[in-house]
This record gives structure tokens, sequence and C-alpha cells, in this order.
């Protein structure tokens, strides 16, 4: 099996079997992405806009929320970007820390799908040049205590992260209109 | 080691290897997801949001049964241990969902507890003993078998799905919102 080709398998069904730490991490993180946008596919603004029980979430402040992730961590600490990219970097999030989910509702669904998918695109060039320096590799942003991490921790953190936002868009999409599952069928078009 | 380090056991390493940042990332997972599931009585257990069957309930039979399922069949390929000999599955799939509701909370949290004890040993034994490219028994169709790291990052997606689920089940019971556990929790 060719190197292409074996990344396109991962980015279908998940990370390879026995794959490096690379792969094994890229592969999660890709099935995360692909999972989460099947969750969140083919709806209208007010299937976006829904809550349920008790929470505010939606499944439009999710992706701009994931957007925001994206963006933060594989664009502003991985790399040696001034700061965050469009739309984000005009917000003052000292002042309005929510508010990727609150103007959620004023997007389309296209526009919230269209920021994600460019967030996702920068990040994954922006991983594949860190990767280059392999798996030990830092990203180029210190934390609180002083020290940039390295990008496994950004990474394993991201994995987290979708996962757990699946979660919330898994309860979100059944109320909406019954979709449910695991993964997105084979079938499903990729990002 | 800062005060903030010594509160909060669960975060993980900044510039781990390999094997450290995802067990740090597991166990993480492992301690919000208890924290989200912690001190409610049966009705808490059992509620339910929206158009789905999970319950927090379930989710702790759930989880606990894949922990243990990880260290045994998918690692070694031995079989469940006590205390799932007696089980549902024959008759129902999702009988570790369903059957929740007829346990005590003190029967879950303990279940729960004593299935992540068993599998943070012998995670802990296999990653000492083999490392990360280790082949494990769970297999796909093809016959490929995965690696300790394969499996262990899939179970850190499990583990943040269900937190996930977690979250608005326990938002929805008592108002408990949350990232992580405060400073200073344990179960």
């Amino acid at each position: 099996m060719t190197a292409a080709s074996r990344d396109l398998t991962a980015v279908l069904t998940g990370p390879p079997q026995d794959g490096s730490e690379i792969e094994t991490l890229v592969g999660a993180l890709e099935r995360n992405r692909r999972t989460f946008a099947w969750k969140c596919g083919g709806l209208d603004a007010a299937a976006m806009r829904q809550t349920l029980g008790a929470s505010t979430m939606t499944l439009g402040g999710l992706l701009k929320h994931l957007a925001l992730v994206e963006d933060e961590y594989l664009t502003r600490q991985l790399t040696d970007a001034p700061g965050l990219s469009a739309p984000f970097d005009d917000v003052d999030f000292d002042a309005d820390p929510d508010w990727e989910w609150r103007t959620a509702s004023d997007d389309s669904p296209e526009e919230l799908v269209a920021l994600w998918e460019a967030c996702v695109a920068r990040s994954r060039r922006n991983l594949d040049g860190a990767y280059a320096a392999g798996p030990d590799a830092h990203s180029r942003t210190a934390w609180s205590d002083g020290h940039p991490p390295r990008v496994r921790r950004l990474v394993v953190d991201l994995v987290e992260e979708y996962a757990r936002h699946t979660g919330h868009a898994d309860l979100l999409r059944e109320s909406v209109d019954g979709l449910v599952g695991e993964g997105a069928p084979l079938d499903e078009p990729t990002t | 080691m800062t005060d903030v380090e010594d509160t909060t056991p669960w975060e993980p390493p900044l510039a781990g290897t390999d094997a450290s940042q995802i067990l740090g990332s597991l166990d993480r997972m492992r301690w919000t997801f208890r924290w989200k599931a912690a001190g409610l009585d049966a009705a808490g257990l059992d509620t339910r949001i929206g158009a789905s069957s999970l319950t927090l309930g379930g989710l702790l039979k759930h989880l606990a049964t894949a922990e243990d399922y990880l260290t045994t069949v998918k690692l070694h390929g031995s079989p469940m241990p006590e205390p799932w000999a007696a089980n549902g599955w024959d008759a129902d799939e999702d009988w570790e969902f369903s059957s929740a509701s007829q346990d005590s909370p003190e029967a879950l949290y303990a279940t729960y507890d004593a299935a992540v004890a068993r599998a943070r040993a012998a995670i802990e034994t296999a990653v000492t003993e083999h490392g990360m490219d280790m082949e494990v028994a769970a297999h796909n169709d093809a016959g490929e078998h995965a690696t300790l790291r394969r499996l262990l990052c899939d179970m850190v997606e499990e583990y943040g799905r269900h937190t996930g689920h977690a979250d608005l089940l326990r938002e929805a019971v008592d108002g408990r919102v949350g990232e992580d556990p405060p400073p200073g929790w344990c179960p």
C-alpha cells in the first residue's frame, strides 16, 4: 500500500491498526473531524439553532466553536501566526468570552460549515509542517509555565475536544431529526 | 510542583512521551466523567433528555464494560472478568445500558470504580512491559492486529464522546456544568 492510499484509508475508516505515533494521532483526529461534520451536515438554520434540555449549546455554536479551537491550537499556538485568523482576530474574547457560541445564530449553515472547513484546511497544512520535525516537535507558543508544549499535547487535546463536542452533537442531532450512529457511513463525502 | 498541580491530578503532561500523553488524556477523561456522574440518586442517574435513551447510570455501566473489555478481550484475547460472567448480552446487545436502571447508585459507582482500577493496572503493565507498539489481540477484518497505541487512542475518543453525553445529561439533572472537575475534587 502506498503512503497516499494509506492516508486516504485512515481518513475514511479511522487510524491505521499498526501506525506510528503521528499516523495514529492524525488518523484519530481526522476520524473525529469526519464524524463531527456528519453530525452537523445537511441542516437548515432552525436545526442549527435548536437547543436541548437545560443547555444553551447548538450545532451551529459547536461548528463555530470548533473552528475557533482549530485556529487557536493549530494556527495561533502551533505556528508563528501573529494572532487568531479572521473573523476571530477582531473579537475581544475577554469582554465577550462566549462570542462564537452567541453569534453562531447570525450565520447561515453554509457560512458556519465554510468557516469550519477553512480552519480545518489551515490546521492540516500547519500540522504537516510541524510534524516534519518528528513526533517530539514543540509548538511555537509558550503556555502558562513559560514553555511551549509538544505538538502531541495539542493533537491529543484536540482529539479529546472533538470527541467531547461530538458527544454533544450526538444528542443535539438525534433531537433534531433522529439521526444516530457512531461514525459516518463510508460513502459520506469527506471534508 | 505548584499547589494547582497537586490539586488537579488529572492534568496531562505538557511535554509527555507517546505513552504518557495518551494515558494522561485518558485519565483526565476518567476523572471528568466520574465527576459528571457523581453524587446522584437513582432518579438522577436515570434521567433522559430529548429523543435519546442514554442515562448517566447507563453510561457508568457501559464505560465499566468498555474498561474491562479493553484490558481483557481486546488487549490479550482473554475472557471478560467478573462481574460480567452473568450478563444479558445474548438477548440484548445494549444490555448494560438498558439494565442500569435496575442497579442501585452504589452498585453502579462501585462497578465503574472497580473496572477503572483494574484497567489502570492492566494498561500500566502492558505499557511498561511491551510499549506502545505492542501488537494486541484485537484485529480488523483483514486480520491486521492493532497496536496498544491505537487501542488507547480509541479509548480517549470513546471517553470524550460519552463525557459529552454526560455533560448534557448532568446539566439537565441539577445544572452542574464545567470542563474539568474543580481543583481538589475526588469521588
